[in-house]
């Protein structure tokens, strides 16, 4: 038995970021994998030396348009350590408001994607419909849908006001509906089963070993969050469980996701009940104290890392982002190889890769390289979608 | 203007390609297709296959990798085509002009027809700088 | 008496003089070690003390020598640092303790230019195939290119 390799290069109709999968295949199933990520290096731990910190910001929330709170919220943590000052409360809790509305909004898309990878059309439009409420929120604090740069080296940018808080305690209650309505949905619809339960299997094992994060780890069943192990801005006040489901595969994503947003509800329903009182932002000098700072933050991916060496000038000495699709990409690679009794199949991958969440995406351009034939032909992701419903059906 | 233009200004058929963006732009093109904003109402639809489209949307500043995927894309359109540069990094590489892997702007490596700007592009801007090509091309015959 | 205090005494009683430098503050330790007691102490960490999870490894070129860095932990981060040497910069690879380290060591491979013994897979990672093998863009010495000049291109 030969093996074929195949390379999946970039391009999704939905969700498009270059990134090259090579696979190996024998037959129909996957026995390897390697990845290519460098259609996405855009040099930006070099280009953060040359800007001050307070000019680093914008570019920083861009780094990744879907988790960009997360970015602007760690980076503004992470120097704000390097200054000696304390941050008023308030900043701390709108902070957390603007994380927790922009986890919604990303573990919605998410589902949206999720079902069209699987080709469940319906429910991607029924999501991205939902997650409009949740834009028009955004816009309305913060004045931006994406890229909101909300989270200010010093506070935040803008106050809530009542009548704001009114409207969004508002649409908590709608998308806590549609919701529960998506969690039975998932939990009961049949295709939706056969498609993902015993897909994509991590041991709990394995994610230990390749030092997974977010809500790949957690749906093998380890309660690792950072929010509750390492805790940042208002989160040691504001309480919330940790969601783990144990099937450890697809199906504990999908489910684990869904319920973290009715935990996000939650948190933003009390944030908004017991919102201290006080001024929103401090003025900071433009120069910081001399010393390395080191900050997690748990993105809507996964646990995200920032690390600053500062010698006392207005901009960085060296700056480092670790974001969490680097550390799943490991566990990645375990969920897509064949393996004694479990087996992967080409009509799988979508659907597995899509289960940690990349903030890489590609085109599905795959390429079959017949080694013994010399033949080459190319089939679009669409077309293995297409094989995959049939094989499954 | 002939029958021919008439119908390529009322059903264009669009594909989007991302040449190293931070994502932003793409998901509201993608909100482009959802219900709140519904670009299908003006005969656009959204095409996984490049030999199939009109129009390619480009976004994202072009990394040094990729440029070679980008040209090779653009050989494969199917004349007449149109290629819009959609958010500041596909017009000038934005926030990440003076990086070491970057070409700044898509107009440094193929030739665009229009311009959208914006950091990400709004959906109604999209909305918007489509139709105003889309008088363009009808005016064109 | 805190919880770093006591773990980093801890450490500091089993490891004594091989900690070269250590510093505190709230649920992050930093440690310095060099290069010889590198593998044994992560090793201490990660199999007595279970701190299995690798955050991320970093590297910073200093004026005399290239630091990297382990950041392990899960609740508390402890960061274990080590010097190399900038004209032939070799450590060994943690793959054989941790396998998720595999690709920041890649990662630090082609940004920095630093080798690990005895990585499994020491391909590139981040830079385009056709990046000269010899350049690496974090290092101090490469320049990034200064204000390219921007064109009008009209319209509405």
């Amino acid at each position: 038995m030969s093996t074929f390799d195949i390379p999946i290069g970039p391009q999704h109709p939905a969700l498009p970021e270059p990134l090259l999968l090579k696979l190996e295949v024998e037959g129909e199933t996957v026995v390897g994998v390697d990845f290519d990520v460098s259609y996405m290096h855009r040099g930006i731990e070099k280009l953060l030396e040359t800007k001050t910190y307070f000019q680093g910001l914008p570019l920083v929330e861009r780094i990744c348009g879907i988790c960009n709170a997360a970015h602007g919220l760690c980076y503004t943590l992470n120097v704000e350590k390097l200054y000696d000052k304390e941050i008023p409360p308030r900043a701390q809790y709108l902070r957390v408001i603007v994380e927790e509305l922009s986890r919604i909004h990303s573990h919605l898309l998410w589902l949206g994607v999720a079902a069209f990878e699987i080709g469940f059309n319906t429910m991607f439009m029924y999501t991205w419909r939902d997650r409009e409420h949740v834009m028009d929120m955004l816009e309305a604090i913060t004045g931006n849908r994406v890229t909101t740069e909300y989270s200010q080296i010093g506070g935040v940018r803008r106050d809530i006001t009542p009548e704001l808080a009114e409207k969004l305690l508002k649409t908590m209650d709608v998308v806590e509906e549609r919701t529960k309505y998506y969690i039975k949905v998932a939990l009961t619809e049949p295709t939706i089963a056969k498609r993902t339960q015993g897909v994509g299997y991590l041991s709990p094992e394995d994610a230990k070993a390749t030092c997974s994060v977010g809500p790949v780890i957690r749906a093998s069943g380890i309660k690792f969050d950072v929010r509750a192990d390492d805790p940042y801005a208002a989160h040691d006040e504001v309480p919330f469980n940790v969601i783990t489901y144990d099937s450890c595969d697809v199906f504990g994503r999908v489910v684990v996701r869904a319920q973290e947003l009715l935990e996000c509800v939650n948190m933003i329903r009390y944030a908004l009940k017991n919102l201290p009182s006080g001024p929103f932002r401090i003025k900071l000098p433009m120069k910081p104290n001399a010393g390395e700072a080191l900050t997690r933050v748990e993105a809507p991916r996964g646990e995200l890392l920032h690390y600053t060496l500062c010698e006392g000038t207005p901009k960085p000495y060296r700056y480092k982002v670790r974001t969490p699709t680097l550390a799943n990409l490991g566990a990645l690679r375990v969920m897509l190889t064949s393996k004694g009794r479990y087996v992967v199949n080409i009509g799988d991958v979508p659907i597995i890769y899509g289960s940690i969440d990349p903030c890489i995406c590609c085109t599905a351009r795959v390429q079959f390289i017949d080694v013994k034939k010399g033949k080459t032909w190319t089939w679009t992701l669409d077309e293995i979608r297409g094989m995959s419903k049939k094989v499954k059906a | 203007m002939g029958l021919i233009s008439w119908a390529r200004k009322r059903s264009p058929w669009i594909a989007h390609f991302c040449t190293g963006s931070c994502n932003a732009c793409d998901i509201e093109i993608l909100a482009c297709l959802t219900p709140r904003y519904d670009v299908e109402r003006f005969g656009a639809i959204l095409r996984g296959s490049i030999r199939h489209a009109d129009i390619l949307l480009v976004t994202g500043p072009v990394t040094r990798q990729v440029r070679d995927r980008l040209l090779r894309i653009y050989e494969q359109m199917p004349e007449p085509k149109y290629v819009v540069a959609v958010g500041t990094c596909a017009i000038s590489g934005g926030v990440y002009r003076n990086s070491y892997n970057i070409y700044p702007g898509v107009d440094s490596v193929i030739p665009v027809t229009a311009y959208i700007s914006g950091c990400p592009v709004k959906p109604e801007n999209i909305i918007n700088g489509l139709s105003f090509l889309l008088k363009k091309i009808g005016e064109s015959k | 008496m805190s919880f770093e205090e006591s773990f980093l005494n801890e450490l500091k009683s089993v490891f004594g003089e091989k900690i070269v430098e250590s510093k505190i503050s709230k649920r992050r330790i930093f440690l310095k070690v060099s290069p010889e007691h590198y593998y044994e102490v992560i090793q201490f960490l990660v199999k007595e003390k279970g701190l299995y999870h690798l955050e991320t490894m970093t590297a910073t070129e200093l004026k005399d020598y290239i630091e990297i860095i382990a950041h392990l932990g899960l609740s508390t981060s402890v960061s274990v640092k080590t010097a190399v040497d900038k004209n032939s910069p070799t450590i060994i690879s943690l793959c054989n303790l941790i396998p998720g380290a595999e690709f920041y060591e890649r990662e630090i491979m082609d940004l920095m230019g630093v080798k690990f013994e005895g990585h499994p897979n020491p391909k590139r990672l981040v830079l385009p195939q056709d990046w000269p093998t010899d350049v690496h863009p974090l290092r101090k010495s490469f320049e990034t290119r200064h204000n390219q000049p921007l064109r009008d291109v009209g319209g509405e």
